[in-house]
């Protein structure tokens, strides 16, 4: 590892452990109802939002009434969403003429699920396929809904563990609307000026056309772009104006946005676990969880910048020169801008992979194996590396819940957390939302190596890319592995990653599998929907199950859960499950393909 | 596959997801302590 990558890092680690207290110490005052210095600007919105639409934020809702709630609020936005995505043709803010051609059926419902979910899984290149309005009203929506919710979870899930002997874990409306309202709308605020003032375009012009120097046409896409930008990267939504992502110089014009980007993704789900420890009483457990958050993320970070410093043996076989220097980055430079470099490119495939957020500086699909290695494990874990707003707290509590149990079994001791007696049911719920993960992931992943789906046929549309739609031709691809960029291990890589973002609601790529068509869009989809939902109900249902339980007083036998120990065993116990589970699907993909590379450079 | 296809799985998906939600109720139900 370079110098500069060291320091990119603890530069990067210093101000998320700075931001942590005062933004987390706000969120917790927000979600208690307490005012804070925003409420005598912003309070009057907050009060007016409820008066609209009948909500009285002092009605405490018991974890169904919570559940069902967020449900059918994710259930009509997404239809929203899905309905606005079809009929694109029809609405305002449309110059380029978009349609429901560039929009089908299937992509509709994978791009209205994804949104709602805070996966922001793309399988289409934005800028030939939406219309600004597309963009603004119904997909930038759920940046701020999904986001919203998420946080509402974690923290209905915080007051799980903080109340006692009561039946409601909060009201969802109101908490959503304070997010909204006092968190999201000041930071992104804040962020979309500094973006704008960095260069990231914000207008409503018609692309422009350009004639380069050799005389050819250059369509230069452009757009409302700062203010997707801040609320993709603050709500850990990852979902870009651009094909390329974060990789655009118009969503991400230089070093420095880069670096402000990467602070933002990580801003809030860091935070959250000070407001954890305040909601508890305690913000000594908060640093816990964070320190166990930190450590697996450093060794990530570490070994995925090393890995892509260290560049394939291939070039140094072939006598090209990959050391780092004065006059380049050295080390795997395909698929990174040159702007950014190795250490900046690494940083941010492992911030946004931990994170859930999805947006992406480089082609993680040209990564070396090990260093595409670490953002999947990062995903595989459950997205609890800070994870996204929220649902990386709720994620790691999950986790937590496991890692006491884990414990109490091996001395003979009731397990317990933050005073409450952890049971049957409690384990139960933990274990139910892991395992659908594990489900999915894997379930998916070895459906699609092995399905051959018709080549001819009316069935030959399931796995039929739409390139006439974008001014191409169509291509039938039947096997499902016919989509893919690669063969062997890295193309397998490619279906496990894909599996691995949808279900952990991340939303990049290993970009060289075709994901638009109906096969991919449609399981992916159901991922994204099992990874999110079928992950919080059984959570809810414990938040709700613990909010119940009186307070067993701590004694001399209790296991403390604010300190280094904890912390340790917490990351074990991440690390062993994510291992255990995901080991298989890592050594058919990025394992073998390291050892292949390295056996193959000696040829 | 048609719009009505997609919102038909979408609704069975939140329709379960609702069903989970008093199936969980339900287990709890029963380990009442």
């Amino acid at each position: 590892m370079t110098t500069l990558a060291t320091v990119q890092i603890l530069v990067f680690f210093a101000l998320i452990v700075l931001i942590a207290k005062p933004l987390g110490s706000h969120m917790a005052r927000v979600f208690g109802g307490d005012k804070t210095f925003l409420h005598r600007g912003l309070g009057w919105l907050e009060r007016g939002t409820y008066r609209v639409l009948g909500i009285d934020p002092g009605q405490d809702m018991k974890w169904t009434t919570y559940s069902v709630a967020m449900l059918a609020f994710s259930f009509a936005t997404f239809l929203f969403t899905y309905v606005a995505l079809r009929l694109q043709g029809l609405l305002p803010l449309n110059p380029q003429h978009f349609g429901a051609k560039q929009m089908p059926p299937d992509l509709a419902f994978n791009t209205a699920v994804s949104f709602t979910t805070n996966t922001n899984w793309q399988s289409y290149a934005p800028e030939v396929t939406l219309s600004y309005f597309s963009n603004m009203v119904a997909l930038a929506i759920h940046n701020w809904a999904s986001a919203a919710v998420g946080i509402a979870i974690a923290i209905a899930v915080i007051r799980g563990f903080a109340r006692k002997s009561v039946d409601g874990i909060g009201n969802f409306w109101a908490d959503v609307v304070r997010c909204t309202i006092y968190v999201l709308l000041p930071l992104a605020l804040i962020g979309a000026v500094v973006f704008i003032a960095l260069g990231v375009p914000q207008n409503f012009d018609p692309y422009t056309i350009a004639t380069t120097l050799e005389g050819a046409k250059q369509t230069i896409a452009q757009g409302p772009v700062a203010s997707q930008e801040i609320i993709k990267q603050l709500g850990t939504n990852g979902g870009g104006f651009f094909n390329a992502n974060s990789a655009h110089p118009f969503e991400n014009p230089g070093p420095f946005a880069n670096f402000f980007t990467l602070v933002l993704i990580w801003s809030i789900p860091g935070a959250i676990t000070y407001t954890f420890g305040k909601m508890v009483g305690n913000t000594k457990q908060g640093w816990a969880i964070f320190g166990a958050m930190a450590a697996l993320a450093i060794v990530g970070m570490v070994v995925c910048t090393a890995a892509e410093q260290a560049g394939t043996p291939h070039l140094a076989h072939a006598h090209i020169e990959t050391a780092a220097t004065a006059v380049q980055a050295g080390g795997n430079m395909e698929g990174k801008e040159v702007r950014f470099g190795i250490a900046a490119s690494a940083l941010f495939a492992t911030v946004t992979t931990g994170a859930s957020c999805g947006a992406v500086n480089s082609m993680h699909d040209s990564f070396t194996p090990i260093g595409g290695l670490v953002p999947l494990f990062n995903m595989l874990t459950g997205e609890v590396i800070f994870g996204g707003v929220g649902a990386g707290l709720y994620g790691m509590l999950m986790f937590a819940v496991l890692a006491v149990f884990i414990a109490g079994l091996m001395v003979g001791r009731t397990p317990e957390y933050l005073g409450k007696k952890i049971e049957k049911f409690e384990v139960q719920m933990a274990m139910l939302a892991m395992l659908v993960l594990a489900a999915s992931v894997l379930g998916f992943s070895a459906l699609s190596s092995v399905i051959h789906l018709p080549k001819e046929g009316a069935l030959a549309a399931i796995n039929t890319w739409p390139g006439s739609a974008y001014g191409g031709s169509d291509s039938v691809y039947g096997a499902a592995t016919g989509n893919l960029n690669n063969s062997g291990p890295h193309g397998f890589s490619e279906i496990f990653y894909a599996y691995a973002s949808g279900t952990g609601n991340n939303g990049s790529a290993f970009a060289g599998i075709t994901a638009n068509t109906p096969w991919y869009n449609t399981t992916i989809a159901l991922s994204m929907l099992i990874g999110r939902f079928m992950m919080i109900v059984p959570l809810l249902a414990m938040a709700g199950a613990l909010a119940k339980k009186k307070l067993v007083p701590a004694s001399s036998g209790t296991f403390p859960t604010d300190t280094v120990t904890f912390a340790a065993l917490l990351v074990g116990i991440v690390v062993l499950v994510g291992a255990l589970t995901y080991f298989p699907g890592l050594a058919l993909g990025p394992i073998v393909e390291h050892f292949r590379m390295n056996a193959l450079a000696t040829l | 596959m048609t719009d009505l296809f997609f919102i038909t799985i979408a609704i069975g998906f939140f329709g379960l997801s609702i069903a989970y939600t008093y199936g969980c109720e339900r287990l709890r139900g029963d380990h009442h302590d």
